[in-house]
């Protein structure tokens, strides 16, 4: 759970999803990296319990499964601004493993 | 999983200890048979709904959240009457300690329960076509009902740990009706807001 609250993406979707349940090309428009990018950070965040995917028809729409501590700790996070210099450092885990993705594709 | 074990073994664990102080209380004070009946008699229903419970989740690779629930209640349960009949049993055998620190213990437990339930209120998650378009108004429900339980329960606790006992009752009367007049409160709200918004 803290490696997916470390992420300055992930805690942006989190605070998006806090509006209401969205899907997954609407969360997309928020942020400025590639599509395999954000499936990367919504499994990260699936995987830690803290959003859950729901399948209707074509669409997948994620919205939030977070206890009260996990909302609390989220708050700490963004506060605290936690993973801000590994970001600077060269981005996130799942933000490298976006980037590899697209270096793959471009040399097939 | 390994949480799921974890509270597997914590309840059965307590439902044991439970059973071995009424056994313990039973054996040393035979005149109050009815009460060590009673209480080995609720550790039963509590064992059988617990067995019941892993025998699904044997069965069954996905678990139920309802299960979660079954598991949690009966750690709480297995708790609080694991610490009325260690406190009756100790009593029994002369311990002597300040008259209200069972009860000052036990209510803590309680609020310690309060909390525990309202921070997985947020996690209940009902399918969003049943939810059609209020999935937003449900969801923001569920995280303040979560959010004013768990603070109702923080405050009953730490009322019953920190104040004069008097006082720490006549507050008991106000948070919990309190937190629930709240909640019920922000639901009326939000329904009136949706009925001017149709």
């Amino acid at each position: 759970m803290f490696k997916a609250l470390s992420d300055p993406t992930r805690r942006r979707v989190l605070q998006l999803l806090r509006q209401r349940p969205m899907s997954a090309g609407e969360l997309a428009e928020h942020f400025p990296v590639s599509k395999p990018t954000m499936s990367a950070h919504f499994s990260v965040l699936a995987g830690a319990g803290l959003i859950e995917a729901e399948k209707t028809g074509r669409t997948i729409t994620y919205r939030l499964k977070m206890s009260v501590l996990e909302d609390a700790l989220l708050g700490f996070a963004h506060t605290l601004g936690w993973g801000k210099k590994a970001r600077e450092g060269g981005g996130s885990a799942a933000g490298n493993s976006g980037q590899k993705l697209r270096t793959v594709k471009k040399e097939v | 999983m390994a949480a799921k074990r974890m509270a597997n073994y914590v309840a059965s664990g307590l439902l044991g200890l439970s059973a071995a102080l009424a056994a313990a209380n039973w054996y040393l004070k035979p005149e109050r048979a009815a009460a060590w009946a009673t209480a080995l008699g609720l550790l039963a229903c509590m064992t059988v709904a617990f067995l019941l419970v892993l025998r699904r989740s044997q069965d069954e690779s996905d678990g139920r959240s309802s299960d979660d629930s079954v598991r949690s209640g009966v750690a709480w349960a297995g708790l609080i009457l694991a610490v009325s009949l260690a406190g009756k049993l100790a009593s029994t055998l002369g311990a002597s300690y300040g008259a209200d620190l069972q009860e000052r213990v036990m209510m803590a437990i309680l609020g310690a329960c309060i909390v525990f339930t309202g921070n997985m209120i947020p996690k209940t998650l009902t399918r969003l076509p049943a939810l059609e378009e209020d999935a937003a108004r449900v969801q923001a429900l569920r995280r303040f009902a979560g959010w004013t339980w768990v603070l109702t329960g923080l405050a009953f606790a730490i009322s019953w740990l920190a104040l004069p006992v008097e006082l720490s009752e006549r507050l008991s009367f106000v948070l919990l009706p309190g937190g629930m007049l709240i909640i019920a409160a922000q639901m009326i709200r939000m329904r009136r807001t949706r009925q001017r918004a149709t």
